[in-house]
C-alpha cells in the first residue's frame, strides 16, 4: 500500500538547514499495523504527516496504492486524502464549537454525503465507540478517553483505508490507553491499515512491526511475531 | 519597573511591525482627521465671538408673509433701532449697517475699485468690537461725510501718510468723505467684512420714518441677562403701533385686518447664531455664511473618525494578543499582577498614540493648506499652539490610551496562566459579541458614509444639468460695458462684426452671479401688492439666453409701443390669475412709492427659468422692454478664451479708464453651489478616510479569528475542507456583521440625507438603487479586505497549527 524510497524532508529557516528525514525506505502492505518509534526529533512526526499527505518529501518518491503522491498539489492531496485516510492524533483535535456528532460527521460533509446517509453512518461508529449517548456533548464536556473515542469515531466514519495515529494515547491514562489500542487493532482486524507514531513500549507491541527512527533514518525494524503471527 | 514596562513595549512593537504599523497608520489618519474638522469646527463655531459683548448682541430681523409671498430679511426699517431703544428698557444701544456693496474711490486722482462701502450710525463701534487704532472712538462718525477705514486700505490709499483728515470722492455717490479714524482688519471671523464704515448722519434714507421698507441691518446691545423670549413678546405690539398707521395710510385697511390674512414680525437673533443659522433674502444676506448642519456632520465625521481609529486599535491589539498569551502566562507564573500587567499594556498603547498623534499633528501640518483651498478657510497650524490646545491634545492621547489600550489590557491581562500555557485559551462568547460590536459600527459608519457621499454627488449632478430655463453656456457678461456710455453701441456693433459671436443683448441682468437687481409691486387686486422680480431687457435678450417663450412675442424695435408691454414668467401668470393664455392681458405695476401706478399689456409668456439658486422656488418675474446696461454676449465659438481676448482688444480702443472686466455664466453658476461642492467634496475625503481605517481594522480582526481558528482551520483541512470552503467561512461570519451595519446604517442615512436634500427646492429622491450601490461599495470593499487574510489561513499547512504539542 505505501511504497517510500530515498525519501528526504529537509526545513529549512534564513540561517540553517535541518534534515529532519533522510534517505528513508520503507514499505507497509495493506493490512499491516506499523509503529514508528524513536526519540523526540527523531522525524517520526515528520514521517507520518509525509505519509498522510498533509506534507511533501523534498526529495526521493513515495507511492500511495500504486499512485505516486509525494508531488502533488495541495488541491490533489486534499481530494486524495478524503475517504482514504484518517488521523488520529495526540491531543484529540476535536473541533471546540462542534459537538461531538458534528465533529465525526464533518468528513463525511466533505465528502457531499447526503444528510440522512451522514446520520446513520456517525451513529453507527458512535455506537460502536461506545459513546453515541454523547452525541451532543461539545468536547470539553468529556473525558479524554471519550473525547480520543470521538476522535477514533471521525477517523474511520468514512471508511478509510488506512488510519494515521500520532501517538494516540500519549494524553490518556492506562486504562483508556489499552481501551484505545484494542479499539485500533480491531480496526485493523477488520481489514483497516494502520500506522501508528508512539513512545509507549506497551503500545508498540500492538503492531505487526516496529520502525525505530533516529536522526532521520531508519535504524532497525523488528517483527512482533507473536501478533505477527495472528495476522 | 516603568523601564522594563518601556523595553518590553519597544520590543513587541519591534516584533509585530506590521500590525503596529497598520495600527499607527489608523490612528494617525483618524487623529489627523480628527484635528484638522476640529480646527474647522472650532473656526465656524468662533464666528462674531470677537466682540467682547458677543452674548448681549442681537439683531433685528424681519419675517413676513404678503399677499402670498414669503419674506425673510435681515434688514429691518430705518426707525426700527431708535424706537427698540425707546420702548425696549433692555436696549443698552441700538445701532444700525447699511450696505453700500463695492464703490469706486477716487485719491489724488487714482481710482481704486471693489471698495466695500457701509453706512453705519456713530455708535456702531460702541456696539461692535472694532477698535479705533487712530482717531477718535467716540466722535469719528458724528459728522456727515466722514469716514472710517481699515489699517489695510489706508494703506493703499495713502501709503505712509498720515490718513486723517484726507479726503476721499466716491464716484457712485458724487460725494466726498474725510477720513476721521482708522481700525485695525475686520477680523475673518466676522458675519461682515467692509473696507469702509462711513457716517449714517449723512445718510437720507436713515431718517425715513417708513416701516413700510427694510433696508437696514440693527443690531441691539441688550443688558447681561436678558431674556430673549420676554423681549419678543414685546415686539407685535411695537410693531402694530408704527406699523399700523402706516398700513392704513397706504392700503386703506386697519392693521388687524391686514393681518388677516397676512402676517409681519419682528424677531431677534443672538449674534453668535447669525454666521451658522441665518436663511434670509440674498439680497439682505452681508456674506454667504456656513450652515450649523455642515458643522453638525463634520463633528460627527471627526468623533467617528477618532471613534473607528480606536476601536482598531482594540481589535488589532487583541489580534496581537494571541501571540502573546504565553508571555502573559509566564508573568503570571512568575508573579506578576493583573495590575502590573494592565500597566505594561497600557504602556505600549500609550507609546502608540504619542507616535500616532506625532504623525498625525505632521499630517496636519502638510495637509491644512490643501483643505483650506478646499474649503476656503484660512486655517493655521498655529491655532493648534495655545496652552488650551496643547492641554486638550494631551487630555486626548491620554483618553485615546486608555480607550485604545485599554480592552486589550483588561483583556489580555485576565487570561489564566495554567490555560494560556496549556494552551487553552478560546476566545468566549461574550468577547466576541464585543468585537462583532465595534465591526457593526465601524461598518455603520462607512455604510453610512458611502451612501450620504452617493446621495451629495447625485444632487451636485443633477443642479449641473438641471434645465435652468436658459442655457448658461458660452455666455460672456460685460456687465461694465455701460461705462462705455454713448460710445456703447458701437462697442456692442463692433462685437457683432466678429464671426464667433451669435448673439448681443443690451441687460445688466443675469439669473445666476452678480447681475443687477430691481423689484416692483404688482397688484393682485386693488389692495394687494406683491412684490416681483423685474428684469430690464433688448429684444436680443431672450434668444441670446436661450429661453422659451411659450406663447405671445417677443419685443421688437418694429413695434413703437413697446415699452408698455410686458413678458412674464409662468409663476406670474399664476400669481396674477391670468389663466392659460395671458397675452393682451392687463397687470398693474407701482411705479413708485406715493401710489403712482401703471397699466402694461402682457405681450409674451416665458417658461419658467431659474434666476435664484435652486434652493428656492422659482419666484414672479417680469420683463420690460428697457434696454440698458452691460452687455450679454452668446458666442458661436467654444474657444471663449480667445474671444475674451478679442474683445479685450476692442474695449482698450476706447477711452475709458476701466480695465476690461467679463465674467462666464457658466462659471458663475458653479461658483452659486461652491459650498456644496466643496462640502461634497470633503464629505468624499472624510468616507473615504473613514472606510479605509474601518477596513484596517476588520483585517485586523479577520487576522485574530484566523489566528484563533488556526487550529479549527487546520482540523477541518486535514479532514478535506478546501481552501475556497475555508475562505467562504471565515468571510462568511464577517459579511453577516458588515450586512447587519448597513441596515442600521441606511435607515440613518437615509434620514438625513432627506434632510439635508430639503434645503434644496429642486432635488433628487433618493432611490432604490442608491441603497443597492451603497451595499455593493460596502460589501466589495469588506470582501477584498476579508479575503486576503481568509485565503491566507486557508491555504495555511495544517501541520503548523496540529503540531502545537
Amino acid at each position: 500500500m505505501i511504497q517510500i524510497q530515498n525519501l528526504k524532508k529537509s526545513f529549512r529557516t534564513e540561517e540553517v538547514e535541518t534534515l529532519a528525514l533522510n534517505k528513508v525506505n520503507m514499505k507497509i502492505a495493506e493490512g499491516e499495523f506499523a509503529a514508528i518509534m524513536g526519540p523526540s526529533g527523531c522525524g517520526k512526526s515528520t514521517l507520518l504527516n509525509i505519509i498522510g499527505m498533509l506534507d511533501n518529501p523534498t526529495e526521493g518518491t513515495y507511492q500511495f496504492a500504486g499512485h505516486e503522491v509525494g508531488g502533488l498539489k495541495e488541491r490533489q492531496r486534499t481530494e486524495l486524502r478524503k475517504g482514504n485516510l484518517g488521523f488520529v492524533f495526540q491531543s484529540f483535535n476535536l473541533i471546540d464549537e462542534l459537538t461531538v456528532f458534528e465533529n465525526v460527521e464533518l468528513p463525511l460533509i466533505y465528502l457531499k454525503m447526503k444528510k440522512s446517509e451522514r446520520r446513520e453512518k456517525v451513529m453507527k461508529v458512535l455506537e460502536r465507540m461506545k459513546i453515541a449517548h454523547r452525541e451532543r456533548h461539545f468536547p470539553h464536556q468529556l473525558s479524554g478517553g471519550q473525547q480520543q473515542r470521538v476522535a477514533i469515531a471521525r477517523a474511520v466514519v468514512t471508511n478509510p483505508k488506512l488510519i494515521l495515529a500520532d501517538e494516540p494515547t500519549g494524553n490518556l491514562d492506562s486504562k483508556n490507553g489499552i481501551e484505545v489500542m484494542n479499539l485500533l487493532t480491531e480496526l485493523n482486524q477488520e481489514g483497516t491499515t494502520i500506522v501508528m507514531v508512539t513512545h509507549s513500549d506497551r503500545d508498540s507491541h500492538y503492531a505487526h512491526r516496529i520502525i525505530n527512527l533516529f536522526d532521520g533514518q531508519i535504524v532497525t525494524e523488528s517483527h512482533n511475531r507473536a501478533l505477527g503471527a495472528m495476522a | 519597573m516603568f523601564k522594563n514596562y518601556f523595553k518590553i513595549a519597544l520590543r513587541t512593537i519591534l516584533k509585530n511591525k506590521g500590525l503596529f504599523s497598520i495600527n499607527i497608520i489608523g490612528l494617525s489618519i483618524g487623529i489627523a482627521a480628527c484635528l484638522i474638522i476640529m480646527l474647522y469646527v472650532a473656526d465656524e463655531l468662533s464666528y462674531d465671538r470677537f466682540n467682547k459683548n458677543a452674548d448681549e448682541i442681537v439683531r433685528v430681523v424681519f419675517n413676513a408673509k404678503v399677499n402670498g409671498e414669503d419674506i425673510s430679511e435681515a434688514v429691518v426699517m430705518a426707525p426700527v433701532a431708535q424706537v427698540f431703544q425707546q420702548e425696549l428698557p433692555e436696549v443698552l444701544a441700538a445701532t444700525r449697517l447699511r450696505n453700500g456693496g463695492t464703490l469706486k474711490v477716487t485719491y489724488n486722482n487714482i481710482t481704486f475699485r471693489n471698495t466695500r462701502f457701509a453706512y453705519v450710525d456713530p455708535n456702531f463701534f460702541e456696539v461692535f468690537t472694532l477698535p479705533i487704532v487712530d482717531g477718535n472712538q467716540v466722535s469719528a462718525l458724528t459728522e456727515p461725510n466722514t469716514i472710517v477705514l481699515t489699517r489695510e486700505v489706508a494703506r493703499k490709499y495713502f501709503g505712509s501718510e498720515n490718513p486723517i483728515g484726507k479726503v476721499l470722492y466716491i464716484e457712485e455717490q458724487d460725494q466726498n468723505y474725510s477720513v476721521t479714524g482708522i481700525i485695525d482688519k475686520i477680523p475673518q471671523n466676522s458675519h461682515f467684512h467692509f473696507d469702509m464704515l462711513a457716517s449714517m448722519a449723512g445718510d437720507s434714507e436713515a431718517k425715513k420714518s417708513s416701516w413700510m421698507e427694510s433696508r437696514f441691518f440693527t443690531y441691539l446691545l441688550l443688558k447681561k441677562g436678558y431674556n430673549i423670549k420676554a423681549i419678543e413678546e414685546k415686539l407685535p405690539a411695537i410693531t402694530e403701533k408704527y406699523m399700523g398707521p402706516q398700513i392704513k395710510e397706504a392700503m386703506g385697511i386697519s392693521f388687524t385686518q391686514f393681518t388677516q390674512s397676512n402676517k409681519v414680525g419682528l424677531f431677534l437673533q443672538p449674534l453668535g447664531d447669525i454666521h451658522l443659522k441665518s436663511d434670509f433674502s440674498d439680497s439682505s444676506t452681508l456674506e454667504p455664511g456656513g450652515n450649523i448642519n455642515t458643522v453638525y456632520i463634520f463633528g460627527a465625521i471627526a468623533l467617528f473618525m477618532l471613534l473607528i481609529a480606536c476601536i482598531n486599535f482594540m481589535n488589532l491589539s487583541t489580534a496581537a494578543a494571541t501571540t502573546r498569551m504565553k508571555e502573559v502566562g509566564i508573568r503570571k507564573v512568575l508573579g506578576s499582577k493583573k495590575k502590573q500587567l494592565i500597566s505594561q499594556f497600557l504602556t505600549e498603547s500609550f507609546i502608540a498614540t504619542v507616535m500616532a498623534t506625532i504623525f498625525g499633528t505632521v499630517l496636519v501640518i502638510l495637509l491644512l493648506p490643501a483643505f483650506n483651498r478646499l474649503s476656503g478657510k484660512e486655517l493655521q497650524m498655529v491655532y493648534l499652539l495655545t496652552p488650551k490646545v496643547i492641554l486638550g491634545l494631551s487630555f486626548l492621547i491620554l483618553t485615546v490610551s486608555l480607550l485604545a489600550g485599554g480592552y486589550p489590557a483588561f483583556y489580555l491581562s485576565s487570561f489564566k496562566p495554567i490555560a494560556v500555557l496549556k494552551n487553552k485559551i478560546t476566545g468566549s462568547k461574550n468577547r466576541k459579541g464585543i468585537r462583532s460590536g465595534l465591526v457593526v459600527f465601524q461598518f455603520m459608519v462607512s455604510a453610512g458614509l458611502i451612501m450620504a457621499t452617493l446621495v451629495v454627488d447625485q444632487q451636485m449632478t443633477f443642479i449641473q444639468n438641471k434645465d435652468l430655463g436658459f442655457n448658461k453656456e458660452q455666455l460672456l457678461v460685460l456687465r461694465e460695458a455701460y461705462i462705455l456710455g454713448n460710445d456703447e453701441e458701437a462697442f456692442k456693433n463692433q462685437i457683432l462684426e466678429d464671426p464667433r459671436v451669435a448673439l448681443v443683448s443690451h441687460s445688466g441682468f443675469v439669473p445666476v452671479g452678480p447681475s443687477n437687481n430691481s423689484m416692483s409691486a404688482v397688484f393682485i387686486d386693488d389692495n394687494s401688492p406683491r412684490r416681483m422680480t423685474v428684469y430690464d431687457i433688448d429684444e436680443e435678450y431672450i434668444p441670446t439666453m436661450g429661453m422659451k417663450l411659450l406663447k405671445g412675442r417677443n419685443f421688437s424695435k418694429d413695434y413703437g409701443t413697446d415699452s408698455l408691454k410686458v413678458i412674464i414668467n409662468e409663476t406670474t401668470a399664476k400669481i396674477l390669475g391670468l389663466g392659460d393664455d395671458p397675452i393682451d392681458k392687463t397687470i398693474i405695476m407701482a411705479m413708485d412709492n406715493q401710489g403712482g401706478r401703471q397699466n402694461l399689456t402682457v405681450i409674451g409668456l416665458i417658461k419658467d427659468f431659474h434666476f435664484r439658486s435652486l434652493h428656492q422656488t422659482i419666484e414672479p418675474l417680469i420683463m420690460l422692454y428697457h434696454p440698458n446696461g452691460g452687455l450679454i454676449i452668446k458666442a458661436k465659438s467654444t474657444d471663449m478664451a480667445a474671444l475674451i481676448e478679442s474683445i479685450s482688444t476692442i474695449w482698450n480702443t476706447y477711452d475709458v479708464a476701466e480695465p476690461f472686466d467679463y465674467s462666464l455664466l457658466n462659471q458663475s453658476y458653479e461658483r452659486t453651489y461652491l459650498v456644496e461642492q466643496k462640502m461634497g467634496v470633503i464629505l468624499r475625503i472624510f468616507a473615504l478616510l473613514t472606510i479605509f481605517v474601518a477596513c484596517l481594522g476588520l483585517f485586523g480582526l479577520v487576522t485574530f479569528t484566523a489566528a484563533q481558528r488556526k487550529k479549527e482551520i487546520g482540523v477541518r483541512k486535514v479532514l478535506g475542507a478546501s481552501v475556497e470552503r475555508i475562505t467562504q467561512m471565515l468571510a462568511k461570519d464577517f459579511l453577516k456583521l458588515v450586512a447587519m451595519a448597513m441596515l442600521i446604517a441606511f435607515p440613518i442615512s437615509y434620514y438625513l440625507m432627506h434632510k439635508w436634500l430639503q434645503e434644496f427646492a429642486y432635488r433628487i429622491t433618493i432611490e432604490w438603487w442608491v441603497f443597492a450601490l451603497a451595499a455593493l461599495i460596502t460589501i466589495l470593499i469588506a470582501f477584498a479586505t476579508i479575503s486576503y487574510r481568509s485565503i491566507k489561513a486557508a491555504l495555511m499547512n495544517p501541520i503548523e497549527s496540529l503540531r502545537t504539542e
